[in-house]
C-alpha cells in the first residue's frame, strides 16, 4: 500500500461525462477526487465498481481501475475484487434503482460480510437513463411515464435499510454542501469495513423542484448542528426513519468499535491453513492407501 | 426409441467384470456398502466404479447404487446387472431402467418382503438364481441390530462372488473404528454371518471374479466433482464464487475445505448471480476464478457471462448437468444443457464449451478450461453431468508434469507506457492488466469500448471489437487434440458421442469390433465452436452411424447440422435423461445399421 502526494486532478480522467449539465453526480465525482487525493492512494491502487444507470458511469470519469458492470451487481463483483486483492481501495457506486431495486438483494449480504469497501448511492428518486420512470425511492403518488396516475407503493428507505442490517458506517450527503459531502466520503473510505453514503443527487431533467440543489440548501439539516451522536445506532435509526420528509446530512452512524472485516477473517483463515500439499501434488490426497 | 434391456447371459468364467445393483430405503446403508465394495476392489487392484442414485427426498426415501468391478479399464457403469440386491422391492423398482435385471442376474432380496422367488415383480424377466435371504434376521442375530443389514449384504457378496473378503472386512473395520470397538465387533460378526449364509446356499453356477495382477501404486478413488475442484487448484484457481445446487455442490464443498491453503478463497454467495459476479470480480483483479452450478443456476448466470465476454475476462464455469427444464430431475443425469452452454446470452458471442467423459477426464478438461480461459481471456464452460460428477471411480495415477499451465498475457513495460487494454493484435489477444499494476489503469465494462477501453457506440468500433473477440478463438478450430478418434479410422460405420455417454459408446465400439465389424468413434472434448475441418475428416469415410446423446432433442446432432454436412446414414440416437444407455444396446443398434436394417 502506498500513499503519495496527489491532487484531485490526478484522479480526473479525460472522458467527458454523459450527464446533463447541472446533474448532482458532477458534485459527487468531484468529492470523490478530493477524498481520494486527501487519502493519497495512487489511482492504480483504487478499483471503482459500478452497475448500470446515469450515476454508474462514474468510474470512467476517474483515473482509477474502473469496472462499469451490469445492472444491480456491482456489490458482488466488488466483493470478489476485494477478496482477490485485499490491498486495493474498493469503491462501489450506483443509483437508487441499481442499489435498491434490481440489486437490492445484494445489499444485506454485503453488509453482513462486512468487506472493507465504500458504497456510494446517488439517490435521485428517478430512473434518469431511461428517461424518468418510477424508482424504488420515488415518493408514493409520483407521476412518471410508468406511473401515469401516481405510484401506489411506498418508497424504500435506503438509510433505514442499511442501518437495520448492521452497516458500520452510514451517512447522507448532498451536492448542495460540497465541503460536507467530501468530508463524509473521505470518512466513509477511511472506515475499516462496509461503509455506505446515500447522496441525494438531484436529477435536473426529471427530478422535482424540491429535489434540486436550490431546494436542498433550504431544507437540509446538518446532523452536527442537531447534536446527533453518530455512535448511537438507535438515534440514527430514528433520524433515518424521516427519510423523504427531512434531508439530514452528515454521519448518521459510525460503529465506535468496528468489528473485524471479512478480508481480515479470510486472511486469518488462509494463514491458519497455509501449507499442505503444493498445488502440483493436489491429487495425492486421493491415492488409496 | 427402444429402451428394453437385452439379456444375453455372460459367457465368461471366471468373470472379468461384475455389475452389482443395490437398492433400499435411505438409512439402509446401501451407498455405504457400495463405498466399502469399491474401495476393497480398488485395494486389490481391480478397476471399480460406483454410481449413486436417489429419490429427491432430503432424508429417507429410496437410495441405490451400482457398483462395477472389472479386471480391465471401465468406461461406464455397465449394462444389465449381474447381481441385484433388493432390501425391499418397492424401493428397488423405483429405479427402473437404472437397475435393469435380466435372466442371468443373480437376485438377492430380503425374505421378509414375503415375495415368492417365482413371483418377483420383474415383468417378463425370470432370473434363474434367486435368493430370498433373511437379511434383517441375520443382522439381528449376529450383530444384535438390524442396522448391520448392509454389512450382512457385504458378507453375502463376498461369499458368493469371492470378492476380496479380507479387503472388505478391513474397510468395514476402518469405517467403524472411528466410532467404537463395540461397533467394529458387531459388524465383523454380521459380515461373517453373511459369508456363512452364502457358503451354505451356493449359487447354481459359481461366478468368481477373475483375479487381477495390477500395481495399485498411485491409484486414486474419487468422484467427478472432487476431481473438478482438485483440478482447478492444480490449474491455479484462486477464487470460487457459487451457490449450492444439486448435483454440483461438492465442487464448492471441496474448495471450501482446501482453497485457503493456497491463499485463495471461496465465497458462498447470496445467489447464483452474485456467485458468478464475485468470480468475474476476482478475475478482473487478476486471479484465476471459477464458479460451478447446474442448469437452473446457469440460467441465472447468463448475463454475467455476457459481461465477461465483452470485458474479455477469463472465467471457468462448470455446469454439472441434470434433467431439465426448470427444476426437472435434480438428481439424475442428462445432456440437455448443450444449447444453453453454447447459445445462452444475447448478442454476437462465442464462448468455448468443453465436456468431460469420465472422472479421470474431468482433470484434463478442467485444466484445459482454465488454460483456454486465461489464454484467450474468455469465459469457458465445462459440461459435466450428474453421473460423472457423483460417480466414484478408480483413476490411474495422472502424470501431472505433462500438463502445461497457461497464464493470461500481462502487458510489458513498453505496453504500459501507452496502455491499450483492447489493443488490436494479429491474434486478437490483447495484454490484460489488473488493479494494482501501475500504468495499466483502464475502464472495463459491459458497454462496447474502443481499444483503450473508452465506451463507444460507434458502428465501426463495434465491428472491430466483435471481429477481434471472434478472431482470437479461431485457433480452437484446429485443436485436433481436443478430439479423440477411436477404432478403425477409415470405417464406414461410426458413432459420435460426448460426456458420460462417450464412455458407453467406447464399450459399445469394442463390442462391435469384437464381433468382426469395422467401426469408429469420435469423442469431442470441444463441443462449441464446431471444428468443421475435424468433423469433416472423421465423416469423410462414414456412411452410417449414430450420434448418441442422453437428451430428447439430441443437441449436438442439431448443432452439427448447422455446420457440417452429415451423411444421411448418420442418425441421432437420443433418449431423455435418467434412462441411461447401455453398451450392449448401443452396440446392437450400430450393428443393425451396419446390416442395413432399420433400428
Amino acid at each position: 500500500m502506498t500513499t503519495v502526494e496527489l491532487t484531485f486532478k490526478d484522479y480526473k480522467s479525460k472522458l467527458k461525462p454523459i450527464w446533463c449539465p447541472g446533474c448532482g453526480d458532477f458534485g459527487v465525482v468531484a468529492s470523490i477526487y478530493r477524498a481520494l487525493a486527501a487519502i493519497g492512494r495512487p489511482p492504480h491502487e483504487v478499483a471503482f465498481i459500478s452497475g448500470i444507470g446515469c450515476s454508474s458511469r462514474i468510474p470512467g470519469y476517474t483515473t482509477a481501475y474502473g469496472f462499469n458492470t451490469v445492472h444491480g451487481r456491482a456489490l458482488p463483483i466488488a466483493q470478489g475484487i476485494k477478496l482477490a486483492n485485499p490491498e486495493l481501495l474498493v469503491l462501489v457506486a450506483g443509483g437508487d434503482g441499481d442499489g435498491f431495486s434490481i440489486g437490492g438483494g445484494h445489499v444485506p449480504h454485503a453488509i453482513r460480510r462486512n468487506p472493507d469497501l465504500t458504497y456510494i448511492v446517488m439517490d435521485n428518486q428517478i430512473y434518469g437513463l431511461t428517461k424518468g420512470q418510477l424508482s424504488p425511492t420515488s415518493a408514493c403518488g409520483s407521476k412518471t411515464p410508468t406511473s401515469s396516475y401516481g405510484s401506489l407503493e411506498q418508497p424504500v428507505n435506503p438509510l433505514l435499510y442499511v442501518l437495520s442490517y448492521g452497516a458500520g458506517f452510514v451517512a447522507q450527503a448532498t451536492p448542495a454542501n460540497m465541503k460536507d459531502m467530501t468530508a463524509v466520503i473521505e470518512e466513509a473510505i477511511r472506515y475499516p469495513g462496509f461503509s455506505f453514503v446515500n447522496v441525494q443527487s438531484p436529477c435536473v431533467t426529471y427530478g422535482g423542484d424540491h429535489q434540486q440543489v436550490k431546494a436542498h440548501k433550504k431544507w437540509m439539516k446538518g446532523l452536527e448542528s442537531l447534536e446527533h451522536d453518530p455512535a448511537d445506532r438507535m438515534a440514527a435509526m430514528e433520524l433515518a426513519s424521516h427519510y423523504g420528509e427531512e434531508l439530514h446530512t452528515g454521519v448518521l452512524y459510525r460503529n465506535p468499535d468496528p468489528p473485524r472485516t471479512y478480508g481480515e477473517l479470510v486472511r486469518e483463515r488462509q494463514e491458519a491453513l497455509a501449507g499442505g500439499l503444493p498445488r502440483e501434488r493436489i491429487l495425492e490426497s486421493f491415492i488409496q492407501r | 426409441m427402444t429402451t428394453e434391456p437385452e439379456s444375453s447371459p455372460p459367457e465368461r468364467v471366471p468373470a472379468t467384470d461384475l455389475v452389482i445393483g443395490m437398492a433400499g430405503s435411505g438409512g439402509d446403508g446401501i451407498v455405504s456398502a457400495g463405498e466399502s465394495l469399491i474401495s476393497a476392489a480398488a485395494s486389490e487392484g481391480y478397476h471399480a466404479m460406483m454410481t449413486k442414485s436417489f429419490g429427491s427426498q432430503i432424508r429417507g426415501g429410496e437410495s441405490s447404487c451400482r457398483v462395477r468391478i472389472g479386471t480391465t479399464a471401465l468406461h461406464n457403469p455397465g449394462g444389465v446387472l449381474d447381481v441385484a440386491v433388493a432390501l425391499n422391492w418397492e424401493d428397488f423398482l423405483r429405479f427402473g431402467g437404472e437397475l435393469p435385471v435380466g435372466d442371468h442376474t443373480v437376485v438377492i432380496y430380503e425374505e421378509a418382503t414375503k415375495v415368492a422367488p417365482d413371483e418377483l415383480p420383474l415383468g417378463d424377466v425370470t432370473p434363474t438364481d434367486v435368493f430370498p435371504v433373511p437379511i434383517k434376521d441375520i443382522a439381528k442375530k449376529s450383530a444384535g441390530t438390524q442396522l448391520a443389514k448392509n454389512t450382512v449384504v457385504l458378507g453375502l457378496l463376498a461369499g458368493w462372488f469371492d470378492l476380496a473378503p479380507d479387503a472388505i472386512l478391513s474397510g468395514v473395520r476402518k469405517r467403524f473404528a472411528k466410532k467404537s470397538a463395540e461397533l467394529v465387533e458387531m459388524n465383523e460378526k454380521a459380515f461373517q454371518a453373511g459369508i456363512d449364509y452364502a457358503k451354505e446356499h451356493p449359487l447354481r453356477q459359481a461366478r468368481p471374479l477373475a483375479r487381477v495382477e495390477r500395481s495399485t501404486t498411485g491409484l486414486m478413488l474419487l468422484d467427478g466433482n472432487d476431481m473438478c475442484a482438485a483440478a482447478s487448484i492444480f490449474a491455479g484457481c484462486d477464487f470460487f464464487g457459487g451457490y449450492p445446487i444439486t448435483p454440483s455442490t461438492e465442487v464448492m464443498q471441496y474448495l471450501t475445505r482446501e482453497i485457503w491453503r493456497y491463499g485463495g478463497s471461496v465465497l458462498q454467495a447470496e445467489d447464483e448471480i452474485a456467485g458468478v459476479g464475485a468470480a468475474v470480480g476476482a478475475s478482473f483483479a487478476g486471479k484465476k476464478a471459477m464458479t460451478a452450478t447446474s442448469g437452473p443456476g446457469m440460467a441465472l448466470k447468463t448475463e454475467m457471462l455476457g459481461l465477461a465476454t465483452i470485458a474479455e475476462l477469463p472465467l471457468v464455469l462448470v455446469n454439472v448437468q441434470r434433467g431439465g427444464p426448470s427444476t426437472g430431475l435434480p438428481t439424475k443425469p442428462e445432456q440437455s444443457d448443450l444449447f444453453q452452454a453454447a447459445f445462452s446470452g444475447h448478442g454476437d458471442v462465442l464462448r468455448p464449451v468443453l465436456a468431460a467423459t469420465s472422472v479421470a477426464d474431468t482433470f484434463r478438461v478442467t485444466v484445459e478450461a482454465f488454460n483456454l480461459a486465461e489464454h484467450y481471456q474468455t469465459p469457458v464452460i465445462v459440461l459435466s453431468d450428474q453421473e460423472i460428477a457423483q460417480r466414484k471411480e478408480t483413476v490411474d495415477a495422472i502424470d501431472t508434469d505433462a500438463f502445461e499451465i497457461l497464464h493470461r498475457r500481462v502487458p510489458t513495460e513498453g505496453e504500459l507506457e501507452d496502455y491499450h487494454r483492447y489493443a488490436s493484435t494479429e491474434s486478437g489477444i490483447s495484454p490484460i492488466s489488473h488493479p494494482g499494476l501501475e500504468g495499466g489503469n483502464y475502464l472495463a465494462g459491459g458497454i462496447e469500448h474502443d481499444e483503450k477501453g473508452s465506451p463507444s457506440v460507434k458502428g465501426e468500433v463495434h465491428v472491430r471489437m466483435n471481429e477481434k473477440r471472434f478472431r482470437k478463438l479461431d485457433p480452437l478450430l484446429e485443436r485436433d487434440d481436443l478430439f479423440s478418434v477411436e477404432g478403425d479410422a477409415d470405417a464406414a460405420l461410426g458413432m459420435i458421442a460426448w460426456g458420460s455417454v462417450a464412455g458407453v459408446c467406447r464399450e459399445a465400439l469394442a463390442l462391435v469390433r469384437a464381433s468382426g465389424v469395422r467401426a469408429k468413434l469420435l469423442v469431442p472434448t470441444l463441443l462449441w465452436p464446431v471444428a468443421e475441418r475435424i468433423y469433416g475428416e472423421f465423416l469423410s469415410s462414414l456412411e452410417r452411424g449414430l450420434i448418441v446423446e442422453l437428451s430428447h432433442q439430441g443437441q449436438l446432432h442439431r448443432m452439427l447440422r448447422m455446420h457440417v454436412d452429415l451423411p444421411p446414414g448418420l442418425e441421432p440416437l437420443t433418449r431423455s435423461g435418467a434412462n441411461p444407455f447401455r453398451p450392449a444396446e448401443v452396440a446392437r443398434q450400430l450393428t443393425q445399421l451396419q446390416n442395413g436394417g432399420v433400428r
